[in-house]
């Protein structure tokens, strides 16, 4: 559960939303931009600048994500035979709404004056375009199982790292609508890709759950993993920091015996760490 | 630890103690003194208009964040009654795969509406909405495209009134947990609209065609629909103070 660290982030930004959020969040963005200019869209860069929790950041950092999963489903549709002719709509409209999606931040990212990064060149094996890297994710564009596999995950990082940064950017109110629009549209296609794993054979819920079955990945590879699910096991939520809400002892007696029901972590998805995001969206390019 | 299970029981997520406060009386002037008055006056019979047009009970869902939760909170009842009636009947018209994730959904409504009346009470004692009593046309549950079409329709109205909602929050806090319940019930919305008609997640009627933006419903036009399922002589929603 994030909403600990992102409370005492909160206790450092001024108590009282300013009287202009929008100038607010250019000043922010400005300052930041300033800043982050030189270092464009690089990989480590943005984990050496610390917080990951600012405007900018976070607008910054959803760019990051759209662009990504754009070009794995443009990737994914160009190669020969990957997807059926009865899925290739699925897939075509999530593409056209991950574009609309990096459209909405990177045209919020200019308007606050910010120089927008050049979209960099993904690479989803893994191995940073040196073919001499070793392979991370194989057969992404080969195999379809190994393809939704690896979609899924990336759609549950989006969601998580879109609810993460709703509450970034609590104090730009139009930018903030916008972001909570676009997160049940991730979910949606989380939910999708989850269904037609699920069709495949796989072991999976609609919603992260523990009773999925884990997708096996290499150590270094691991990070991604715990980007899209990491922690969705909690069963507590926070009103504020260090202030649960009491429900986490319901459902521990049913009948005389303590009971531990999946439902209740599956009833909330969870907010992802943003370096940890970072550091998995970080495999790719 | 305790054993993992999932009960199979769709109504057992209830709280293992009541986590319902008792409404403080002065709390409950303030919130319902007025229609309590109506209601008096009704039953007393001391119109005649009284006795042939059933007074209308208006209930407020308050005001501030407690109002916002109290939305949140009357669409988990919402679907959690629904669902649990869902999954209950006896009628085949699910197959089994699909009856135990409708099952599991279930379950996620009855943890959402739980968790928000945990919420409210904590935070906003004396504030909590009542509980509602929906009605549902009995021949919903013995049809399948009825069945899966109410469902959508739900999780439809469930999502875009979260969508709709968020901006209303003054606490940041209320904002991230609406966001980790919204984007479960997106979740259950694009399974349902698959099941309904393959590949119909996230279209056009629900994703707006040229943002990418999901649908977004103003709370007085979701309550509109949610009284429709209430009891018109019993009770109404009144949303007009949301927010304020």
């Amino acid at each position: 559960m994030k909403l600990i660290s992102v409370l005492d982030h909160l206790a450092a930004t001024p108590t009282a939303p300013e009287p202009t959020p929008r100038r607010a969040l250019l000043t922010k963005l400005g300052r930041a931009a300033a800043a982050a200019l030189p270092l464009g869209l690089g990989t480590a860069q943005a984990t050496t600048a610390g917080t990951l929790d600012s405007s900018f950041d976070a607008a910054l950092q959803l760019l990051q994500l759209e662009r990504l999963q754009v070009a794995l489903y443009t990737q994914a549709l160009a190669a020969a035979g990957l997807i059926t002719t009865a899925q290739r709509p699925d897939f075509e409209r999530m593409l056209a709404h991950q574009t609309q999606h990096a459209a909405l931040l990177q045209q919020a990212l200019q308007n606050a004056g910010a120089i927008v990064p050049t979209v960099p060149t993904f690479d989803f094996s893994g191995r940073h375009g040196q073919s001499s890297n070793p392979v991370l994710f194989p057969n992404v564009f080969t195999s379809f199982d190994d393809f939704l596999a690896l979609a899924q995950q990336i759609e549950d990082l989006g969601v998580r790292l879109y609810t993460a940064h709703a509450f970034n950017l609590v104090y730009d109110a139009v930018l903030t609508r916008s972001v909570l629009r676009i997160l049940p549209v991730e979910s949606q296609h989380a939910s999708h890709v989850r269904s037609l794993r699920r069709s495949r054979g796989a072991v999976v819920q609609n919603w992260p759950s523990e009773e999925d079955a884990v997708i096996t990945r290499p150590a270094a590879a691991q990070v991604l993993t715990t980007a899209a699910t990491g922690g969705e096991e909690t069963t507590i939520q926070y009103q504020s920091a260090g202030v649960s809400i009491p429900f986490s002892t319901f459902l521990t007696i049913s009948k005389g015996a303590a009971i531990h029901d999946p439902a209740l972590a599956e009833s909330f998805d969870e907010a992802a760490n943003t370096a940890t995001a970072q550091a998995a969206m970080d495999l790719f390019v | 630890m305790p054993d993992t299970l999932r009960p199979t029981d769709s109504e057992s997520p209830r709280p293992a103690q009541s986590l319902h406060t008792p409404i403080k009386r002065r709390s409950f002037f303030m919130y319902a003194g007025a229609t309590a008055g109506v209601t008096a006056l009704a039953l007393a019979g001391c119109s005649k208009e009284s006795e042939t047009t059933a007074p209308s009970i208006n209930v407020s869902l308050g005001f501030g964040d407690a109002s916002v939760l109290n939305y949140a909170y009357a669409l988990e009842q919402l679907e959690a009654a629904f669902y649990a009636k869902a999954v209950a009947a006896t009628t085949t018209v699910l197959s089994t795969a699909e009856k135990a994730v409708l099952t599991n959904v279930a379950t996620h409504e009855a943890i959402h509406r739980d968790f928000l009346q945990a919420a409210i009470n904590r935070d906003f004692p004396g504030q909590l909405l009542q509980t509602l009593t929906f009605k549902f046309d009995d021949a919903t549950f013995t049809d399948r495209t009825r069945l899966l079409t109410a469902a959508k329709t739900f999780e439809d109205l469930g999502v875009a009134a979260y969508n709709g909602a968020g901006k209303l929050f003054k606490v940041p806090a209320y904002v991230s947990i609406a966001g980790q319940i919204v984007s479960v019930e997106a979740r259950h919305a694009a399974y349902v609209r698959d099941l309904l008609t393959s590949g119909s997640f996230a279209a056009i009627d629900q994703v707006d065609a040229t943002t990418g933006l999901d649908k977004q419903m103003a709370p007085a036009d979701v309550i509109k629909i949610v009284n429709t399922y209430l009891d018109a002589t019993v009770v109404q929603l009144d949303v007009s103070t949301i927010g304020q």
